[in-house]
């Protein structure tokens, strides 16, 4: 039985890291992300308009 | 229909009811409905008033952060300044603290001028222009009553809009489509005035009028449209074309972005120059009062036509859609196509409701998703599907998005102590970090505190405070001289991935420093100072995060010390004893034996995978619970077949877990239900796509050949799943490619 800990298995390899203090959490892209695993209500986002004869 | 009503999110304000060209393709003034020459020319401040107020109480019910009104025709611009001035100050006073105004205007441009782009101005009214492409194309249609070109006014107005004091009032350009015109000059033509947005629109056309096919080609406008994608793609996608944005948005599992594609509610009530109240108002090309609601402002709430059934009608998605419809593989992007666009009076004699049925351009619609899924599908794919690297790399990424969400969530309710975390969070942000955040139960301490936010747990601060403990093994791990203060909870000391540390009596609770050292750590609380030498070691009051891999086996972590590894919806065991231990990485070392003999691709890919078990009672199944990719809760009862069989089954569920967390793999799950003959009722595509998923795997270690025909019938139903995404047809297409691998044994 070995002991220790597999130290590096957590790890990914890394690309490019936005930093935590900047990753944004309110836009589309945060929102789509963190519907798949938070109940939260995505709908439809902010100012969207879907008027056929508008834009 | 008892479904609730959907609130009014954009709101068509007619201001004006007559327009100053006579385009010959134009749906308010050439179509079957002339109620335009009824109504006043332009809006009454009585029904600016009403519509404001009557906008503001919808707002404040349904609790909208935003609204959306668009001012148009006729021709908005006919109303004037002092009007459209009248119009803009009555919304924005009436919104004032409700919700956001949202001001857009849709014009043919004549009229624009710094008069009118002031004001614009003044309240961040954006705009928006009807452009039919080159002159020729433009001329086709777009000309005054007496035959004159507007082309060389409309170019006038953008060139004003593109000026610097207004560009960013540019909402973008309206083309109406003409199969008889170029697709690629008229493509040409409007990106060369560089406009932020384009959208192209199909001519509005019924059974009764179809459209006209010069070609005589089923799919014209198909053909149409996708040599302006190909135009596009070849251009590098210069702006964003709303038509081809919105197909590429369902594909993905994303909403509509249109209300002409999708399946998505209706959310738009029109306000004619009288206050009336109607559906949206390309039903005028359907037949005479096809818009008409009999409701207005002065009288009826929002909520009031909310209801009316013609509205609700629109709102029902895949159950609003005729019965052709929901059996196409292509409706969730298309959505049937525009309502109006569906109109066969002759369906009433056949006892059908006149729009209960297919859109004329049906045909259409269907070559255009096709073509453009076809010829974008390999690029569509997350990378998570194909590279298990990528897997890993996004769940990462989204447990780092989660960690920043709490941040955000929190909102300076994690007082100093969540604060000083936060900073020192941001110092070891580095590789450190990264293995601790990547280890599965960090997410399970996630979403536990963001749901115990959510729902305004008491505990839930203290769970946010659990971060220093992160940041912490992440100083170690990273050998980072950043010293990190812990709370410790019933005597013990835990920094996830690491271990435990014993630093005080049962039921004893404090903080405590904890600071990388040469090799290992030290942490110093008011009474104690500690060191552990050798983190990866037991020693004096140390218990470390052990390896099971033995023998050349894999050697995943053993974690039976994680706070937050309880997460598999059945008891997790306490800390295994040496010899308990012992004797699990032995049996579980012989399962990988029996797995690498059998399945030796599936085997090798669960060993990558799977970086930490935890062990559970009992000799039921193999868990994949609520936590990042990774992890397995396994039963220690589980010898041999079984525990092989388990750990295969497990892995696959844990995959389909985290690709599902990463990915939109379906959408509008339930909107179908699917056979599969291992169930005895039918099942939503989501069980089917995750339990076949599964399954052909075990399929592959048992051999069993009802396994594979019973896998081989539902990858067949899934192939016409019309709730899977390009990525979910990519993960079918995989699993098919390992059925039959499976099948030859």
């Amino acid at each position: 039985m070995k002991t220790s800990v597999n130290s590096l298995s957590f790890a990914p390899a890394k690309k490019s890291r936005v930093p935590l203090a900047e990753i944004d959490v309110r836009g589309a892209d945060a929102a789509r992300k963190l519907g798949r695993v938070l109940p939260s209500s995505t709908g439809r986002p902010v100012q969207a308009s879907t008027f056929n004869s508008a834009l | 229909m008892t479904a609730p009503v959907v609130p009014f999110r954009e709101i068509v304000l007619k201001v004006h009811s007559r327009c100053d060209l006579a385009c010959d393709h134009c749906y308010i003034y050439e179509a079957p409905d002339q109620s335009w020459r009824t109504r006043p020319k332009a809006i009454s401040d009585e029904a600016i008033s009403w519509t404001a107020r009557r906008l503001a109480e919808h707002a404040e019910k349904h609790v909208l952060p935003s609204v959306s009104v668009i001012l148009h025709g006729g021709e908005p611009l006919l109303a004037g300044p002092a009007r459209l001035r009248r119009v803009c100050e009555e919304l924005t006073a009436a919104l004032d603290g409700v919700a956001e105004l949202d001001l857009r205007i849709h014009t043919n441009g004549l009229q624009l001028s710094s008069r009118y782009l002031d004001l614009f101005d003044e309240f961040g009214v954006k705009v928006g222009i009807s452009l039919d492409g080159d002159r020729s194309a433009n001329d086709r249609h777009r000309r005054f009553a007496d035959g004159r070109t507007s082309h060389p006014l409309v170019l006038k107005a953008v060139e004003l809009l593109q000026s610097e004091r207004y560009r960013h009032l540019f909402l973008g350009l309206l083309c109406t489509i003409d199969v008889a015109n170029d697709p690629v000059a008229v493509h040409d033509a409007l990106i060369a005035l560089d406009p932020p947005r384009i959208d192209y629109l199909l001519p509005h056309a019924t059974w009764d009028a179809p459209p006209a096919r010069p070609a005589g080609s089923p799919t014209e406008y198909a053909e149409w449209i996708l040599a302006v994608f190909d135009r596009w793609e070849e251009q590098g996608r210069p702006v964003p074309v709303r038509l081809f944005e919105s197909v590429l948005s369902t594909l993905n599992g994303g909403p509509s972005l249109t209300e002409s594609l999708g399946l998505a509610p209706t959310d738009l009530v029109v306000v004619e120059t009288d206050g009336s109240l109607e559906q949206v108002d390309s039903l005028k090309s359907a037949y005479d009062g096809a818009a008409a609601t009999g409701f207005d402002v002065f009288r009826h709430s929002f909520d009031e036509v909310a209801a009316h059934p013609g509205v609700r009608v629109r709102q029902l998605g895949l159950a609003g859609v005729g019965p052709e419809c929901r059996e196409c593989p292509v409706v969730r992007s298309c959505g049937g196509g525009l309502y109006t666009h569906r109109y066969r009076s002759a369906n009433e004699a056949a006892g059908r409701a006149p729009f209960d049925g297919p859109s004329v351009y049906c045909e259409d619609l269907e070559a255009l998703v096709r073509g453009i899924e076809t010829r974008t599908a390999t690029r569509l794919v997350p990378g998570a599907l194909a590279d298990p690297g990528e897997l890993v790399a996004a769940e990462n990424e989204l447990t780092r998005t989660l960690l920043a969400r709490l941040h955000a969530d929190l909102a300076g309710r994690g007082g100093v102590e969540w604060a000083e975390a936060w900073r020192l969070t941001a110092l070891v942000d580095g590789p450190g970090l990264d293995e601790v955040l990547t280890h599965p139960y960090a997410r399970s301490w996630l979403l536990t505190t963001l749901e115990a936010l959510r729902t305004g747990r008491s505990d839930a601060v203290a769970h946010a405070h659990r971060l220093a403990a992160y940041t912490a093994a992440a100083a170690v791990r990273g050998r980072l001289d950043v010293p990190v203060t812990v709370g410790y909870a019933d005597g013990r000391l835990v920094l996830p991935t690491l271990g435990e540390l014993r630093v005080g009596a049962e039921g004893e609770s404090g903080r405590a420093e904890v600071v990388a050292a040469e090799k290992g750590f030290r942490v110093r609380g008011e009474r104690f100072e500690l060191e552990v030498e050798c983190p990866r070691e037991p020693c004096g009051d140390w218990l470390p995060v052990r390896g099971l891999g033995r023998d050349g086996a894999p050697d995943p972590a053993l974690d039976d010390l994680d706070p937050y590894r309880d997460c598999f919806g059945t008891a997790v065991l306490p800390r295994l004893g040496l010899a308990e231990a012992d004797e699990w990485s032995g049996r579980l070392g012989a399962a990988w034996g029996l797995l690498s003999a059998t399945v030796p691709g599936h085997a090798a890919a669960a060993a990558a995978a799977l970086t930490t078990l935890t062990p559970l009672a009992g000799a039921g199944e193999t868990v994949a619970g609520r936590h990042g990719y990774g992890a397995l809760g396994v039963p220690v009862g589980l010898t041999g077949d079984a525990l092989a069989l388990g750990l295969l089954r497990g892995f696959r569920r844990a995959r389909f877990r985290a690709l599902r967390d990463v990915a939109d793999l379906y959408a509008l799950d339930g909107g179908w239900l699917h056979r599969a003959d291992w169930h005895e009722e039918p099942v939503p595509v989501s069980v089917l796509l995750a339990e076949t998923h599964e399954r052909v795997a075990v399929a592959a270690y048992d051999r069993s050949a009802r396994t594979l025909a019973e896998t081989r019938r539902a990858l067949e139903a899934l192939q016409g799943a019309a709730e899977l995404t390009v990525g979910g047809k990519s993960l079918v297409a995989d699993v098919l490619s390992e059925w039959e691998e499976a099948a030859r044994g």
